[in-house]
């Protein structure tokens, strides 16, 4: 572990140092995965209290500020952590905010807890598949909420099939989530328009076979950090999920424009 | 049948919610009050809408508040934060046929020439169907907000062990 020689600095100083970084990656970590700013805060700090240590955090939005102080020493180090592109995970969310709690409550060794965070971030998710099923479930339901008949909805159904495993695929490769989104919504919203070849209630289904793409966590996170003081952090997270809004009504107007001669 | 119509929509909204959250990878015990949450939150507004004669906006606040609240006592059952259950179970309410329409009626707009009767016809489309989906979207965010700040310090703790579970031994450090 320790690959500072032991007679350049004190043993207290690599102490602190590894248990900043410990702290600075817990919040970036928490940050990707779609974590409103105040928790985040909140949750780095109780950890950093169980350890002995006084924890200020600045969030920005590509990167965090992290300052830690040993309470005994005074010795203070800083660190500047970028934030990892992760998918959103509220299982990271919920796991790591217990993870805090635990810290805090059973007075758990710096080992356990770091022990217990690499075990937290490494567990299994949901597979892709059942992602998949899941979310074409919801959105024919979602269909069916706006007054379409059984035949959009399975044709929503479809939709979302095969829009959501463009958009698992694409971000998978490694291609630009807007460039993904754009192409999910024309994907998903050009096979919905089949339903304008059967008497069903086919605008509906247009409308619907777009919305598995709206960034909702984004939104409701920004909100929050606004209302909470955060205003860098949520109006970054408001612009992001805006153009996330743009980049689907420009995918779906895609299909609007081969279609308008039917809606018109 | 008023009960029916009601479990019609709770039901829909149910695996809406189910499905919507899954793609944000909640923990799996969070399921069942995701599906809870999202059944009384949408039921709330349609009940509002149907039955008391609210506006989508207005109704739309009701039920986000109904999902905000109990996504608090949901979340001191399940160890989970409020934001977890709430946010997939808001999404079932977003107002996604006025984007389409906003969206449909920009394009005719572009389309017909400026000072066709037309033109002001879609103009009006554009704004009134923007105003709905705005005003019921940013109904929803506050909806689910507003709980944090009436809990503040309790909302802090629902992830933390309640007192009966921990018997652990207290280490020194």
């Amino acid at each position: 572990m320790k690959t500072i020689p032991s007679d350049t600095s004190s043993p207290q100083e690599t102490e602190l140092t590894s248990q900043a970084s410990f702290l600075s990656e817990y919040a970036s970590t928490l940050m990707g995965s779609g974590v409103h700013t105040s928790r985040i805060i909140r949750n780095t700090k109780r950890i950093g209290e169980a350890m002995g240590i006084d924890v200020h955090i600045s969030g920005l939005n590509k990167s965090i500020l992290l300052s830690a102080k040993d309470k005994q020493t005074g010795e203070t180090i800083n660190k500047l952590e970028e934030i990892p592109h992760k998918p959103i995970s509220f299982e990271i969310n919920t796991n790591l905010s217990r993870l805090s709690w635990e810290a805090h409550d059973e007075h758990l060794s710096f080992e356990s807890i770091t022990q217990r965070y690499t075990y937290l971030s490494g567990k299994p998710k949901l597979h892709p598949f059942v992602i998949l099923i899941l979310a074409s479930f919801a959105n024919a339901s979602f269909c069916a909420l706006f007054g379409g008949d059984i035949f959009s909805m399975g044709i929503v159904f479809s939709a979302t099939l095969i829009g959501m495993f463009a958009k698992q695929q694409m971000l998978a490769r490694g291609i630009n989530t807007f460039l993904t989104f754009i192409s999910s919504a024309f994907i998903a919203s050009l096979v919905a328009s089949t339903s304008f070849v059967f008497n069903t209630t086919a605008e509906t289904a247009l409308a619907t076979s777009v919305l598995f793409l709206i960034p909702g966590v984004p939104l409701i996170n920004g909100f929050m950090d606004l209302m909470e003081g955060h205003v860098l952090t949520g109006t970054a997270r408001l612009i992001n999920a805006l153009l996330l809004v743009l980049c689907i009504a420009i995918g779906m107007s895609g299909t609007i424009m081969l279609l308008k001669n039917t809606l018109l | 049948m008023i009960i029916t119509d009601i479990l019609y929509d709770a039901g829909f909204a149910a695996v809406a919610g189910i499905g919507f959250g899954a793609i944000s990878d909640p923990p799996l015990k969070a399921f069942a009050p995701i599906a809870l949450l999202s059944a009384i939150g949408h039921a709330t507004r349609f009940c509002m809408m149907h039955y008391a004669g609210f506006d989508i906006a207005t109704a739309s606040l009701g039920g986000a508040l109904t999902i905000g609240f109990g996504s608090f006592f949901a979340g001191k059952k399940s160890r989970c934060p409020m934001t977890v259950l709430s946010i997939p179970s808001l999404l079932p309410m977003v107002p996604g046929i006025y984007f389409y329409k906003i969206i449909l009626s920009l394009i005719m707009f572009l389309r017909v020439s400026g000072d066709s009767p037309e033109s002001a016809t879609y103009m009006q489309a554009i704004w009134s169907n923007f105003l709905f989906a705005f005003t019921t979207t940013f109904n929803l965010a506050v909806g689910a907000t507003l709980p944090h700040f009436i809990f503040k310090e309790k909302a802090f703790t629902l992830t933390r062990k309640k007192n009966k579970n921990t018997v652990l031994p207290v280490k020194t450090k």
